[in-house]
């Protein structure tokens, strides 16, 4: 396959630092560092550049979100290792790598330093949504594609942009597996209780509109929030406990979702309300709760058992690199989010990333999912999403019983509600 | 169920995590009212605790919780034994400041041996199953592990108590608490006591972190997450009073209970403004004994001014150049322009906040554990400005700086009339009470941030910043940041150099004579405090418009260490001391990053050095080295000897 070398275009650049093509040209001039008073070498860039591309991964390997990272970052090695392995793709992929530290600013550095400095044109990472949504900015400034890691729906809703296509599937399309299910199912009596914080606020909204939209007699017994962070769930749990509510939704992640399940099972609500939350089914909540968790609902964007697309394969794959270990859903996002960006350029000829985002939204593939795109209109992956019941796994980890499913075109609401209009 | 028993629940619900607080504050607070050490480490601590105990609960398989129980405290007793032994014994005698700062660095070298050991990947412990499960008493079911938390908390809390009334240690301990130097006049080795102290505290705070470990998850962050609630706590109750960390520890646990099922907004804020109520009437805390201790006056704060080699003719000549290479030299070699836009920039922009704090710390001996609070509130104004208000570049820093300068000058008009350690904490307080309420305001983007603003050059159109790029990629507003920074530095020194300065000095050396002269000191100092917010505003307001936008991570406490750290490590008291440290810090940590994942730790583990052997900063090291080499009799003076023979007033 040929590579086309496009040439630099002229276009708006509203970036601090300089674009990567203007960097190229530059650095042909000279090598030398000198009195800013920097050590460290300069990465190799462009090189064999018509036929290789340079993708970042930057995650989260310190700071709130470091227990998530680190499997982020494993999908996409694996990625990168398929993809040069494979004879499907006619271009060297080469990974360079970088830490988020859950910030934002740390985030931008690090980016510009993978950008500018080791030459990536492409660019994947992040999971919580202020980190992703600084780096949405970041990559139509330098006019690089952009595969965010984080689920809130503004990544690719209100801050979208022409150069962000998004593999991980988002909190609306979770919401409408959960919330149909949860209502219709397990009680509509319902108390919500969020973690005090963007993506609790999304939560509630979303969870109750779509609940109200399944059954018009939905009564919200309670609404509470704490704050993000909080490690002590007591005085809402007793609150839950002591209220009629059949169902309490938990819009939480991480930590906030662990605490609080563990303590409501020792505090015996378990046994009198059922617990619903969107992340429930996540491996690492799974796997710090242990027992605690079982009897407990939640959306799945991703369990390893899946007989979806080339999940067989990919779980395989993994398990073999990775000593055993099965996947989870943000090692899912970041082998997805490369091989199907990988895909586009294929397609598209070109490792130009402008070439690459023309070529990508609407562009059917197989993944892991069976056939999938970023749809057009806000470059969201149409993921199918699942309600799942927690039930007694082979070990000591619960496993995931999948109870309904939604098909990807269904699960995602259109782009004018979700505040996108692109292409 | 009836109100009464809701209420009774959640008084339990608050005694739980009472308890808890308890045996960290009670460590926390004895440790500082014998050694005059504030410990940031005790999280840390808590938290080793809960992994020692999480492995050895797992090694003896089932009772492996009463095994853990008993075994972890020990093991990270004997390691606070050791640091005490080998990282804070060295430090008796200087200011509670370089405690903090140790300790400081300590967190981060602990934070990353734990990650190493355990991963990153929580855990949650497995209870004894004769606790799990909920118990009947008086008619309403409860969580038997909560009251297992309570009585042995209690057990615990009482066995102290006992041993500090009842036992010969014990009176030595209260006496040294209440007058160190009195002891040892009376012919006690108090020093020796100190590893006792420091080990024991370590050992309540493992033996909170094996408890709570059985409510929630064992993951890294848990240190950090207790630490600020514990020296709220000790804070409240009295610093260096067991029975106000007792106390303290079950009212703080109760009220934060209440607060978040009667009044939810003001969850997360309740006990900060607490504290803050608590420092403005009651400086000393319920229990605290206002006579006690030293706190905020033992030993003197270390400057580089007169640790300071080079004559002023070489300075300028130095600082001249160095400026000239700054403006010059990007445009000449081709370098990756990421070094200029933006490794470069960010130092300068750190460098301006450590400028900042240095006013304040290094010249009026003002420690503000919170002045990251006008770094994010500089950030925040900036951002909302160009937002709303005005696209222009230059209004919107302007904004910045005069909002945090107002905000400095409240903070400070409340802060100032305490000093010390409680200026510190209260500073603190502030910050945590602004971060906490961010996350609260939907105009300030809640926990997403703000992103995507776009200001320019102009007043109210023009070149978009960024838009405007020279030779070699440059950025301009690389420039427009040297250029504030330069401007900063000026204005620094020339306030410095005029009386004013003389005035912040003299303060710093001695408040009571400064006071005696005739200077209104508590005026001088609150008008340094306002140069100083504002000036961290416009970092802050420069870090937004770098980054691309705000998020509540600009006001987290973390980036308050960061930059007393840089500080430190540059030598405070001289005004590019501090600048050269975030130089510093900054190079290191780009450098450590190819290397290792751990190089916060690498990091923590080069402050704590400075701290111990070079506390005047990077500034006094070519008269420490010239000290080092020319020992003869008479020869160059060695800074620390000379230090440590100064008497106080």
């Amino acid at each position: 396959m040929v590579m086309s070398g496009t040439p630099p275009s002229k276009r708006r650049d509203r970036s601090i630092a300089p674009t990567r093509r203007r960097l190229l040209k530059a650095v042909g001039t000279s090598a030398t560092l000198g009195a800013a008073g920097v050590a460290g070498c300069l990465g190799t860039i462009g090189g064999d550049a018509e036929n290789t591309v340079t993708y970042a991964t930057l995650n989260p390997m310190s700071g709130t979100y470091n227990s998530l990272g680190p499997t982020q970052r494993k999908g996409a090695e694996l990625a990168a290792k398929h993809i040069n392995e494979s004879d499907e793709f006619g271009f060297e992929l080469k990974l360079v790598k970088g830490d988020t530290e859950t910030d934002p600013t740390a985030a931008q550095q690090a980016a510009r330093r993978l950008v500018n400095k080791d030459g990536a044109q492409f660019l994947f990472g992040a999971i919580s949504s202020s980190v992703a949504l600084a780096l949405n900015e970041f990559a139509q400034d330098e006019e690089i594609i952009y595969n965010p890691g984080g689920a809130a729906v503004p990544i690719t809703g209100e801050a979208c942009n022409e150069w962000v296509f998004r593999a991980e599937t988002n909190t609306a399309q979770v919401a409408e597996a959960v919330s149909e299910y949860t209502v219709k199912n397990l009680g509509n009596r319902v108390w919500f209780h969020i973690s005090d914080y963007a993506y609790g606020e999304s939560v509630l909204k979303r969870v109750r509109s779509r609940m109200e939209a399944a059954d018009a007699n939905l009564e919200v017994v309670g609404v509470s929030r704490s704050q993000l962070g909080a490690s002590n769930y007591d005085s809402f749990i007793s609150g839950i406990g002591g209220s009629d509510a059949q169902v309490a939704v938990l819009g939480m992640t991480g930590s906030d979702l662990i605490n609080f399940v563990g303590q409501a099972a020792s505090q015996g609500l378990k046994d009198r309300v059922n617990l619903m939350s969107p992340t429930m089914t996540f491996a690492v909540v799974r796997g710090a709760l242990g027992k605690a968790a079982v009897g407990t609902y939640g959306g799945v964007r991703y369990v390893p058992q899946l007989e979806t697309g080339d999940n067989r394969a990919f779980v395989e794959a993994y398990r073999e690199e990775y000593d055993g270990e099965d996947p989870d859903n943000f090692a899912r996002v970041g082998y997805e989010s490369l091989r199907m960006t990988a895909r586009g350029i294929e397609a598209a000829e070109s490792n130009e990333p402008a070439a690459v985002k023309d070529q990508l939204p609407g562009m059917e593939m197989d993944t892991i999912f069976g056939r999938n795109q970023f749809r057009a209109c806000d470059h969201q992956a149409m993921n199918p999403t699942w309600m799942g019941e927690l039930v007694e796994g082979s070990g000591e980890t619960a496993g995931v019983k999948l109870l309904s499913k939604v098909e990807g075109k269904d699960a995602l609401p259109p782009c004018e509600q979700l505040g996108c209009s692109l292409g | 169920m009836s109100a009464a028993t809701t209420l009774l629940e959640q008084v339990l619900n608050g005694l739980t995590i009472g308890m808890v607080y308890v045996l960290l504050a009670a460590g926390l607070s004895i440790i500082f009212g014998v050694m005059d050490v504030i410990n940031f480490a005790h999280g840390e601590f808590f938290a080793l605790g809960a992994y020692v105990g999480l492995s050895v609960a797992l090694a003896t398989g089932s009772g492996g919780f009463w095994v853990a129980l008993l075994v972890a405290p020990l093991l990270v007793g004997l390691v606070g034994a050791g640091v005490e032994r080998f990282t804070i014994r060295p430090l008796y005698g200087r200011n509670p400041l370089y405690h903090i700062l140790l300790t400081f660095g300590l967190v981060l070298i602990f934070k990353d041996v734990i990650t190493l050991i355990w991963g990153q990947q929580p855990y949650q412990f497995a209870k004894p199953p004769l606790l799990s499960g909920t118990v009947t008493l008086f008619g309403f079911d409860y969580a038997l592990y909560s009251y297992f938390v309570i009585g042995i908390g209690a057990l615990i809390a009482l066995g102290t108590w006992l041993a500090l009334t009842r036992t010969r240690y014990g009176l030595v301990i209260r006496a040294g608490s209440m007058d160190r130097d009195m002891v040892r006049y009376l012919g006690i080795d108090i020093d020796r006591y100190y590893t006792i102290v420091f080990a024991f505290g370590a050992m309540l705070a493992a033996v909170g972190g094996v408890v709570l470990a059985g409510r929630q998850n064992v993951a890294p962050g848990m240190g950090n997450a207790v630490i600020i609630p514990a020296f709220i706590v000790v804070v409240l109750g009295g610093l260096g009073s067991f029975r106000g960390a007792v106390v303290g520890g079950l009212l703080i646990g109760v009220i934060q209970t209440f607060v978040r099922s009667q009044f939810p907004f003001l969850e997360g804020l309740a006990v900060f403004l607490l504290m803050i109520a608590v420092l403005l009437l009651r400086p000393q805390g319920l229990f605290g004994n206002p006579e006690w201790g030293t706190g905020g006056e033992g030993g003197d704060l270390l400057t580089a001014g007169d640790a300071d080699v080079f004559d002023s003719a070489l300075k300028r000549r130095i600082g001249v150049g160095l400026v000239g290479v700054l403006a010059v030299t990007p445009l000449l070699i081709g370098l990756p322009s990421y070094y200029v836009n933006t490794l470069v920039v960010n130092i300068l922009i750190w460098a301006l906040f450590a400028l900042s704090l240095d006013f304040v710390m290094g010249y009026a001996g003002l420690v503000s554990l919170g002045h990251v609070l006008f770094y994010g509130v500089g950030a925040y104004a900036t951002v909302l400005a160009v937002m709303h208000l005005v696209p222009s570049l230059f209004v919107a820093l302007a904004v910045g700086i005069a909002v945090s300068a107002v905000i400095a000058w409240v903070v400070g008009y409340l802060s100032i009339r305490v000093s010390g350690v409680y200026f510190s904490m209260i500073t603190l307080a502030f910050a945590e009470l602004f971060f906490s309420a961010v996350f609260k305001l939907e105009w300030a983007g809640s926990s997403d941030g703000l992103f995507g603003f776009d200001p320019v050059y102009g007043l109210f159109a023009g070149p978009s910043v960024g838009s405007i790029e020279l030779v070699g990629g440059v950025s301009v507003f690389y420039y427009v940041v040297l250029a504030a920074v330069v401007g900063s530095y000026l204005l620094a020194r020339q306030v410095m150099r005029a009386p004013f300065g003389s005035v912040l000095q003299a303060i710093r050396e001695s408040e009571l004579r400064t006071g005696f002269i005739g200077y209104d000191v508590t005026v001088y100092k609150r008008r340094a405090f306002v140069v100083s917010g504002g000036l961290a505003g416009l970092a802050g307001g420069l870090a937004a418009v770098q980054t691309g936008g705000v998020s509540p991570e600009f006001l987290a406490w973390i980036r308050s260490g960061e930059v007393i750290v840089m500080t430190i490590l540059g030598g405070m008291g001289t005004l590019y001391g501090p600048m050269l440290g975030a130089g510093v810090y900054l190079v290191s940590k780009e450098l450590l990053l190819g290397i290792t994942e751990q190089w916060q730790g690498v990091l923590g583990l080069i402050f704590v050095l400075f701290v111990i052997f070079v506390p005047r900063g990077l500034v006094s090291l070519p008269g420490l080295l010239a000290g080092r080499f020319d020992r003869s009799p008479g020869g160059g003076t060695d800074v620390l000897a000379e230090e440590e023979t100064e008497v106080t007033d």
